[in-house]
C-alpha cells in the first residue's frame, strides 16, 4: 500500500510541475485575447483593460497561477473567453469525443496487434512475420497525415463513408439506435486510421516481448517437457509476457490524447484537437492550458495505471518494494 | 626524506608503508533508503620492500581488489595511512597526487577491457604521457615504440587496435603502458588469471627481466597460490578483510602460523612438493 | 543485404535528397512565389520526344496548354504548340545555402512553354520549385531541432552519468517532467503563446527551438545509460591512474562510446520533427505564406474540391515517404552495426 501512496504522490507533484510550466509558458507570451479589441478604435483602452482586470489578467504570474490553481480544485477550469462559456463543459463535450475515437481505435489496434505479434513470435519467419515486418515498416513511414488524407479523399470519392464530422445533420430527430448508428459510421474512417497508425508501434512491441519470453529458460524448459505448443503459448507464455505488455498497455493510454489531435483535425472530428487549434487562433489562453493540462493527466496516469497494475500483477515487484 | 640517511638504513627502507587502511562503503538499501555500511578492509597493515616481489594472496572477497585500489591511489581509504618514499599519500592536495600518480601503476586482470578498443597500441601507450602532458606528440610515440619494443611486441602493430592482438600480447601492452610513466611499483591485480600457462610464463619472464631494468617493485594479488610459489619474494594472506600474515615466501609456505593460512594452503594439493622444492 | 550495405543506400538516398534540397534554386525551374495566375491548378506536364506527327525530336518539349472550352478549370494540350526543353539556362537569381549567388538553373523551357513537374496550386504557382524550396524550411527545422535536443541530451545524460549523486536525480527529475508533457500539444500552445504576426524568422527559429527543447528528455536518458556503463569500464579506471581530469576522461573515452546512439537518435528524431513542423504548417500555424514549407503545400487539400478534383496536390506528402524511409533505414542499420561491434 505504501508503494501505491506514493506512486500516486509522485504522480501528482509530477503534474503540479508540468502545470506550472505550461501555465507560465503561456503566461508569458506578448499579447493576449484583447489584442484585436485594442485595435479597434471604438473602444476605449479604458474598456479593454478594465475587462482584462475582471478577467483577472492583469495579475503578476504567480498570482495568476495560484488562483488558476485554486478554481482547478474545485473543478473550475476557468473561462474560454471566446466562446464565453465556462471551460469545463466544453473540455468535458470535447474530451468525451475524443475518447471515443482514440478508445475505438486503441481497442482496434490492440485486437489485431495482439494476435500479430504472438502469431509473429512463436512462428519467427513465417509468412505472418514477415508480412507484418513489411507492413509495419510500411506504415511507420507514411506520414499520419498524408493517411488521413488519404481516408478523407476514399470518403470524398466513393461516398461509402461520410467525409468527416461526427453526426449527420438531423441527429436530433433520431432515436437511440439511429444515432449510435450514424455515429458508428462517422467512426470507421478516423478510427480505422488512428488504429493504423497506433499499429507499428504495438506489433513491434508485443513481438519483441513474446520472443524475450518465449527464449527464456523457463519456457524452454515447458517445451522440454513436452507441453504442445498452443498450451505453452496461451498459459504459460502470455502471462510471462505480461509485464512488459502491461506497460505498453499504459503507454497506449497514455498518449491517447495527444495521438488523436491530427486525425480528428483533418477528419473534422470534434474532439479536442479542433478545440486546441480554434483555440489557439483566438489566443483562448485558459481553453489552451486546459486542452495541454488534460493531456498530461493522461500520460502521466497512463503510466500510473501501469505501474500500479504491475504492482498487482507481479509479485516480484511487490516484494522488492514492501 | 632525511637526506642524511645510511645507505645500509636506505635498502631496508620500505618503498611503501600501509597502517590501519579501513575502506567502508556507504550503501542504501534501495527502498527505505537507511544507510549502513559495508566494510571492503578493516584495518590493513602491509610492508613493501623496494625491489621486492611481494604477493598478496587470499579467497574472494577477502577485499584484495579493494587493496590494490587503494594502493594505486583510485579510491581513498576511510581510515589509516599510507606512506610512499617516506611521503603520507593521503594529505596530499591535487596538484601532487596528480604528479604522485606516476609513481605507482596498476595493471588488470583482463586487458582487453583495460584499454579502449578504439585506440590503436600507440596511442594506448602515449595516454598516460600526454595527460601528464610530457614532452611533445611525436617524442611521446617514439617512446611508445621504444616501450613495445621492451616489452616484446613489434613496433609494427604501433597502429593496431587491441582487439587484433591476442591476449597475452594485450597484457603486455598495459605493461607497456604502465611503464611509460616511470613509475616505482607496479600492480598486478589478477593481472595472469585470465591467460594460459605459456603466456602467463612469458610475462613472468618479462616482468623479470624488468625488474632489473627499471628498478620496480612489484605487488602480485593472486588467488592462485602455486603461481605464486614460484616467482613471490614476500607474501601476505589476507583474510576477511585484514592481512593476516606477511612473511617471506618460503617460510609462509613451509611454516604457516595463522589458521587462515593454514586453510588456505590446506585447500592446495601437492603443496609439500612445492614447498619442499623450495627448501632445497 | 548486409547491415552495411543497407547503411550505404539508405545514407546515399539521404545525401541525393538532401543534395536536391539544398541546391533547390538550380533545380527548381521556377521562384517558389511566382504565380501564373492564367494557370492555376494545371496538371503535371508530360515530356515527350516524338510529336503528334511521328517526328522524333532530340531535344525533350512539352506542349502548349490551354482553358478547355468544354470542362472550364481543366486544360486540353495544344499540339501546335512545340516548346523545347532548354538545359542549365540561364534565370532569377538565387541563393545557395543563402550565401552564393547563381543564376544558373538546370531545365528552362523556350519561349512562353511552361513546364510544371508537379502541376501548379490555386495561384498557378509550380508545385515542383515550391517542393524543393519548401524543403529547405521543413528539412532545415528537422535538422536544427534534432541537432539542439541531441545535442542538450548529450549535456544532461553525460553529467547525470559521470557525476551521479544529486545532479543525476535533479536532471533525471527534470527529464521526467519533460517526458509527461505531451509535446505535440505543448508545441501547438507555445506556438499559441507567440504573436501571430512576427516575422517569419523569427517563427521558424522559435518553432526550431520549443522542438528541441522539448525533445532532449529521451536521448539524454538513452546517452546517460551508455555513459553509466562507459565510465566503469576499466580503460576508464585505468586513465584515471594516470591522472587523467574528468573533462579528459569524458571527452576522449566516454563520449566516443556514445556516438553510436546519438547518431540512431538523431536519424529517428530528425523525421519526427520534420512532420511536426509539417502538421504546424498545415494548420496554418508554422511559416505562413508565401513562403513555401511542404505543410503549406498540403494545406489546401484540406479544401474538399482540391482533395478529390487535383490528384498531385498529394504528391508533396508522397514523396516524403522515400524521405523517411531513408532516415528510418539509416537508424535501423545504425542499431544493426551498434549491436554487431564488440564493446
Amino acid at each position: 500500500m505504501r508503494y501505491v501512496g506514493r506512486r500516486l504522490v509522485h504522480a501528482i507533484l509530477l503534474l503540479l510541475a508540468v502545470s506550472f510550466f505550461s501555465f507560465a509558458l503561456l503566461q508569458l507570451a506578448p499579447g493576449d485575447f484583447f489584442d484585436a479589441m485594442r485595435l479597434n478604435p471604438q473602444i476605449s483602452q479604458h474598456t479593454v483593460e478594465s475587462i482584462r482586470s475582471e478577467y483577472g489578467l492583469d495579475r503578476a504570474l504567480p498570482i495568476r497561477y495560484a488562483r488558476w490553481l485554486r478554481s482547478m480544485s474545485k473543478g473550475d477550469l476557468g473561462y474560454s473567453l471566446a466562446s464565453n462559456s465556462a471551460v469545463a463543459p466544453l473540455l468535458r463535450v470535447r474530451a468525451r469525443n475524443t475518447l471515443l475515437l482514440s478508445g475505438t481505435a486503441t481497442l482496434l489496434a490492440w485486437l489485431l496487434a495482439l494476435p500479430v505479434g504472438v502469431w509473429s513470435a512463436a512462428k519467427r519467419g513465417g509468412w505472418i512475420d514477415r508480412i507484418g515486418n513489411v507492413a509495419t515498416s510500411a506504415i511507420l513511414t507514411v506520414p499520419d497525415l498524408l493517411l488521413f488524407l488519404a481516408l478523407l479523399l476514399l470518403a470524398v470519392r466513393t461516398g461509402w463513408f461520410p467525409a468527416g464530422g461526427m453526426v449527420s445533420p438531423g441527429i436530433d430527430e433520431m432515436n437511440f439506435w439511429a444515432r449510435a448508428k450514424d455515429i458508428g459510421f462517422h467512426l470507421v474512417l478516423p478510427a480505422f486510421g488512428l488504429a493504423m497508425v497506433m499499429l507499428p508501434v504495438l506489433v513491434r512491441h508485443v513481438r519483441s516481448a513474446m520472443i524475450e519470453t518465449l527464449e527464456s529458460p523457463f519456457i524452454r524448459a515447458a517445451r522440454g517437457h513436452g507441453i504442445p505448443q498452443a498450451r505453452l503459448l496461451f498459459r504459460y507464455a502470455v502471462p510471462a509476457a505480461s509485464n512488459p505488455l502491461i506497460s505498453l498497455l499504459g503507454f497506449s493510454v497514455a498518449t491517447m490524447l495527444s495521438t488523436s489531435m491530427l486525425a480528428e483535425i483533418v477528419l473534422s472530428w470534434p474532439g479536442l484537437g479542433p478545440l486546441l487549434v480554434e483555440s489557439i487562433f483566438s489566443r483562448d489562453v485558459y481553453v489552451v492550458v486546459a486542452v495541454v493540462m488534460l493531456s498530461s493527466v493522461f500520460l502521466v496516469m497512463g503510466n500510473l495505471l501501469a505501474d500500479l497494475l504491475l504492482f498487482a500483477s507481479d509479485p516480484r515487484i511487490r516484494t522488492e518494494n514492501e | 626524506m632525511a637526506p642524511q640517511a645510511q645507505p645500509a638504513a636506505r635498502e631496508t627502507d620500505p618503498l611503501m608503508r600501509i597502517a590501519n587502511l579501513s575502506r567502508e562503503y556507504v550503501q542504501r538499501r534501495p527502498l527505505t533508503r537507511t544507510a549502513f555500511k559495508v566494510s571492503a578492509l578493516e584495518d590493513v597493515n602491509l610492508t613493501i620492500r623496494r625491489g621486492a616481489t611481494l604477493a598478496i594472496v587470499g579467497e574472494s572477497g577477502a577485499g584484495k581488489s579493494t587493496l590494490a585500489k587503494c594502493l594505486a591511489l583510485l579510491e581513498k581509504p576511510t581510515a589509516g595511512e599510507i606512506w610512499f618514499d617516506g611521503k603520507n599519500l593521503l594529505g596530499l592536495r591535487k596538484r601532487e597526487l596528480f604528479l604522485a600518480h606516476r609513481q605507482i601503476q596498476l595493471i588488470f586482470q583482463d586487458p582487453t577491457s583495460a584499454l579502449n578498443p578504439r585506440l590503436t597500441a600507440e596511442e594506448i601507450i602515449a595516454e598516460p604521457l600526454a595527460i601528464q602532458k610530457t614532452g611533445t606528440k611525436d617524442s611521446r610515440r617514439e617512446r611508445s615504440l621504444e616501450l613495445m619494443e621492451q616489452v616484446g611486441l613489434s613496433g609494427r602493430s604501433a597502429d593496431k587496435h587491441p582487439l587484433e592482438f591476442s591476449g597475452g600480447q594485450r597484457q603486455r601492452l598495459a605493461i607497456a603502458r604502465a611503464l611509460a610513466l616511470e613509475p616505482k611499483l607496479l600492480i598486478l591485480d589478477e593481472a595472469l588469471s585470465s591467460l594460459d600457462l605459456l603466456n602467463q610464463r612469458m610475462i613472468l619472464t618479462l616482468l623479470a627481466d624488468l625488474r632489473a631494468e627499471h628498478s620496480l617493485t612489484y605487488v602480485h594479488i593472486s588467488h592462485d597460490l602455486r603461481l605464486v610459489s614460484e616467482f613471490a619474494d614476500e607474501v601476505a594472506v589476507m583474510s576477511r578483510r585484514r592481512i593476516v600474515e606477511q612473511r617471506p615466501a618460503a617460510e609462509l609456505f613451509a611454516r604457516p602460523e595463522h589458521p587462515d593460512t593454514k586453510a588456505l594452503l590446506a585447500a592446495m594439493p601437492s603443496l609439500e612438493s612445492i614447498c619442499l622444492r623450495r627448501l632445497a | 543485404m548486409n547491415s552495411r550495405r543497407k547503411l550505404w543506400g539508405a545514407l546515399i538516398l539521404l545525401a541525393a535528397f538532401h543534395g536536391l534540397i539544398l541546391f533547390a534554386g538550380f533545380f527548381a525551374p521556377y521562384g517558389f512565389a511566382v504565380q501564373d495566375r492564367e494557370m492555376p491548378f494545371a496538371p503535371p506536364t508530360r515530356v515527350h520526344l516524338t510529336d503528334t506527327r511521328g517526328k522524333f525530336h532530340p531535344r525533350p518539349f512539352v506542349y502548349g496548354l490551354k482553358d478547355d472550352p468544354a470542362d472550364p478549370g481543366s486544360y486540353v494540350t495544344d499540339a501546335s504548340q512545340i516548346y523545347p526543353l532548354r538545359f542549365f539556362v540561364e534565370g532569377a537569381p538565387y541563393k545557395i545555402a543563402g550565401l552564393f549567388e547563381s543564376h544558373v538553373h538546370l531545365i528552362g523551357v523556350a519561349g512562353n512553354g511552361r513546364l510544371f513537374v508537379m502541376g501548379t496550386d490555386g495561384y498557378g504557382r509550380d508545385q515542383f520549385s515550391r517542393f524543393l524550396y519548401g524543403g529547405q524550411i521543413s528539412l532545415l527545422a528537422g535538422l536544427l531541432a534534432a541537432a539542439l535536443s541531441v545535442s542538450l541530451g548529450i549535456l544532461v545524460g553525460a553529467l547525470a552519468g559521470f557525476y551521479g549523486g544529486w545532479i543525476d536525480e535533479l536532471l533525471m527529475r527534470g527529464s521526467e517532467i519533460f517526458l509527461a508533457l505531451p509535446w505535440l500539444y505543448l508545441l501547438f500552445a507555445v506556438r499559441a503563446a507567440l504573436p501571430l504576426h512576427i516575422a517569419e524568422w523569427q517563427v521558424f527559429l522559435l518553432l526550431v527551438a520549443v522542438m528541441g527543447l522539448i525533445g532532449w528528455a529521451r536521448p539524454a536518458r538513452l546517452i546517460r545509460g551508455v555513459v553509466l556503463g562507459a565510465k566503469e569500464r576499466k580503460f576508464v579506471i585505468a586513465a584515471r591512474g594516470f591522472g587523467a581530469s574528468d573533462a579528459h576522461l569524458l571527452f576522449k573515452h566516454v563520449l566516443p562510446q556514445t556516438y553510436g546512439v546519438v547518431l540512431t537518435q538523431m536519424a529517428l528524431l530528425i523525421p519526427q520533427y520534420v512532420l511536426a513542423e509539417v502538421t504546424l504548417s498545415f494548420l496554418g500555424l508554422g511559416v505562413g505564406e508565401p513562403m513555401a514549407s511542404w505543410g503549406t503545400l498540403l494545406a489546401s487539400l484540406q479544401q474538399y474540391y482540391v482533395l478529390s478534383s487535383y490528384w498531385w496536390m498529394f504528391l508533396p506528402a508522397l514523396l516524403l515517404i522515400p524521405l523517411f524511409l531513408a532516415y528510418y533505414a539509416t537508424a535501423d542499420a545504425l542499431q544493426e552495426r551498434l549491436k554487431s561491434v564488440s564493446l
